[in-house]
């Protein structure tokens, strides 16, 4: 059995890539599964698919704890998330990157292949969704799929929703991305520290689970613990407001998800504040004179 | 002071000492009497609560639940259809751990359509995170609201209670009741104090979304307070005996179950009728007693082997079907009773609104001293019903 886990960014699509590497694999004569792991899903958060591949029927239906193979279609998780647990030693990292395997740094030397599968996926898609090209990274790293299949796949699943023309598109960031992956040894420098948690016990968890403003040695927990949470990692974009143009009709600010363009007066000017800016483009979408446009926060 | 009132007023008497603070309501048969009565004392200044007419019962019981986060007391009522409506607030209600009291009128829930007493509508419920408490007379409805409160509030449960009475056979029959002193009642209920509320100065994180990682720990949580709720209930019923005078047994009562070598265990009011019945086999000198259910959630099972372990053959009384096969309190009877060789015996009957008459009881007694004898008897045995042999 091959296990695959991707972890990717809410709206770039891991689950999608996760059921589309199964359906690969199905239209080679194996059996496969995919399943996403649902946490609190918002656009931007941090999301896990698997994929489990076998030549018979899969009776599984745990996660995987110790995969063949991880899948990062955000390299931006790196900082948070140890991406490589439990990976077995011999196993593969795919992981989208605009640098080398060599000067990835996953705090494990491990044999590691790189795409920059943004870039792949603004050039051929006009979006960042990297869950195709990824794809076909995974099919050069680890051979476990032929390229083909992925296309075949790429295009049954997508052309199904999106239409034909597509699924080609993406089948095509797929061969792209094949082409471009270079495969080397990450790097084994850094430590991650294994994120804190706060796991009460039963005796311990506040009666009915009704939380007040507290802190734990995992952090902040209850009404306000949320500014823990910064999320300018997630962000491809950032917004960029022309003050010429706006003419302070609110309807950003009133949009935002993540509230996070503050009103400085009543009257006066909003600010957005980028560490909690997760890139969305609301705002801009929603602006009705174009003051607002997305510029690139890293590449 | 003795009053010759129905269940309903009773009920709403018990609301109006026990000092309810908030009673969202929606009107429905046989529990409507129980809200106009509310609706009378706090119009007459008697009563010193908020009272809220809803568009529904789901809106009754989000108001509920939102009135108690906030920390009042509160108190509502409903029977069948509309505690189907609200089943699934009532979900939302246990786990946030609010001690409301809210009075069930025990009757048919449809379909088919019917407004007579049955137990299925509260037996649904069971696994609500509610405890359940089923009475017997229009006095321990009365004295059942005061003691829910003082079991709901105590800080070793904090979990709301759900008093069921039987539709119309006590809902809308007149009988005397001892009504107490308000500073008698005063004294026994102190006010409702939580530690934390919903309050903007305050602020606090009421039924968020939980992932996972944390789930199973409230559910134990929960499981734990239903645990100790056991303690607590006999702790409050011997605490009302000795204040008012009236014990009821807590978990469960017992009548002539000293020698007795039959036991029929009895829920809501067939236990009334049933007394009339021990007394006149015992007279005809069958050695019969009655176990009286009284609380359902949490179930009395440590108390059911104690005072079982005497008798011969035990018959259990239900007045819902569960579609396994039998009642509601049957399986949970042979869950508890795991491992215990008498025969066990179900009766069902009184269901859709059937009056259940002394014969109907009788016959329970015979079958059940049937099956003490070593003598075939079926399991499970449909009472006065056409088509059926019992
Ligand atoms: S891109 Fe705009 S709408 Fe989205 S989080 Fe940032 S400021 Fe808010
Ligand atoms: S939506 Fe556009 S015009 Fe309106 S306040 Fe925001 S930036 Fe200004």
């Amino acid at each position: 059995m091959f296990e695959v886990r991707f972890h990717g960014r809410g709206g770039q699509g891991a689950v999608m890539a996760a059921q589309t590497l199964a359906e690969a694999a199905v239209i080679e004569g194996n059996y496969a599964v995919a399943f996403p792991f649902f946490g609190a899903e918002r656009r931007g958060a941090p999301v896990l698919a698997f994929t489990r591949i076998d030549a018979k029927k899969i009776y599984s239906k745990t996660q995987v704890y110790a995969p063949d193979c991880v899948v990062v279609l955000d390299d931006s998780l790196l900082d948070t998330i140890d991406v490589v647990a439990g990976l077995k030693p011999q196993g593969t990292v795919v992981i989208n990157s605009k640098e080398k395997p060599e000067d990835i740094d996953l705090g494990k030397e491990i044999r590691t292949a790189s795409v920059n599968a943004t870039s792949v996926a603004l050039e051929i898609l006009k979006a960042p969704i990297t869950n195709t090209a990824i794809l076909g990274s995974f099919a050069k790293a680890t051979g476990i799929i032929k390229i083909e299949s992925l296309e075949e796949a790429i295009k049954s699943r997508f052309g199904e929703k999106l239409g034909e023309k597509v699924g080609e598109r993406n089948a095509l960031a797929a061969r792209t991305a094949y082409e471009n992956t270079v495969i080397g040894k990450s790097r084994g420098i850094k430590k991650l520290e294994p994120r804190k948690q706060w796991l009460p016990t039963y005796q311990e968890m506040p009666v009915g689970g009704v939380l007040v403003e507290g802190i734990t040695e995992a952090g902040l927990i209850g009404p306000g613990s949320f500014i823990e949470n910064k999320v300018y990692g997630w962000a491809t974009f950032r917004p960029v407001r022309d003050r010429e143009k706006c003419t302070m009709c609110l309807l950003c600010w009133f949009y935002c998800p993540e509230g996070t363009i503050v009103r400085i007066s009543d009257k006066g000017d909003l600010m957005t504040n980028y560490d909690y800016c997760k890139g969305c483009g609301v705002c801009a979408n929603e602006c009705p004179v174009d003051a607002i446009k997305m510029v690139r926060a890293r590449v | 002071m003795k009053k010759v009132i129905t269940g309903d007023h009773a009920v709403a008497i018990g609301a109006k000492l026990s000092r309810a603070e908030v009673v969202p309501a929606y009107p429905i048969t046989p529990q409507t009497l129980i809200i106009e009565h509310i609706a009378d004392f706090v119009n007459d200044g008697e009563m010193d609560a908020k009272f809220l007419t809803m568009e529904s019962e789901h809106s009754v019981m989000s108001a509920a639940t939102a009135a108690s986060a906030a920390g009042a007391r509160v108190f509502t009522a409903t029977s069948s259809q509309g505690l189907a409506f609200m089943h699934e607030m009532l979900y939302a209600t246990a786990p946030l751990r609010l001690p409301i009291v809210m009075v069930n009128a025990n009757r048919t829930l449809g379909g088919p359509p019917g407004i007579w007493c049955e137990h299925n509508d509260s037996m649904g419920a069971r696994d609500s995170g509610w405890l359940q408490v089923y009475v017997e007379d229009n006095q321990e409805a009365l004295d059942m609201v005061i003691q829910s409160y003082r079991i709901a509030e105590d800080k070793r449960v904090l979990l709301p209670v759900m008093p069921c009475i039987d539709g119309f056979v006590l809902t809308h029959t007149v009988e005397p009741v001892d009504v107490p002193q308000q500073q008698d009642v005063d004294s026994f209920l102190p006010p409702y104090m939580p530690d934390i509320t919903l309050d903007p100065a305050k602020p606090a994180l009421f039924n968020t979304l939980m992932l996972p990682e944390y789930i199973m720990e409230l559910r134990r949580q929960t499981a734990g307070a239903f645990e100790s709720a056991k303690k607590v209930i006999s702790e409050i019923n011997d605490e009302f005996a000795k204040k008012f005078g009236r014990d009821y047994g807590g978990m469960i009562d017992t009548y002539r179950m000293e020698d007795a070598e039959v036991a029929l265990i009895t829920i809501g009011t067939v236990t009334s009728t049933s007394r009339e019945v021990v007394d006149e086999l015992r007279k005809e000198g069958e050695k019969v007693g009655i176990v009286k259910l009284r609380f359902f959630r949490p179930f009395p099972a440590e108390d059911l082997k104690r005072v079982l372990s005497g008798v011969g053959a035990i018959g259990v009384f239900d007045r819902s079907i569960s579609y396994h096969g039998g009642g509601h309190v049957f399986n949970e009877v042979c869950s508890a009773l795991y491992g215990i060789t008498k025969p066990i015996i179900n009766h069902l009957a009184g269901i859709g609104g059937r009056d259940v008459t002394k014969e109907v009881i009788i016959k329970m007694f015979d079958l059940t001293l049937k099956a003490a004898k070593g003598e075939k008897v079926k399991e499970i045995n449909w009472h006065n019903t056409r088509g059926e042999t019992v």
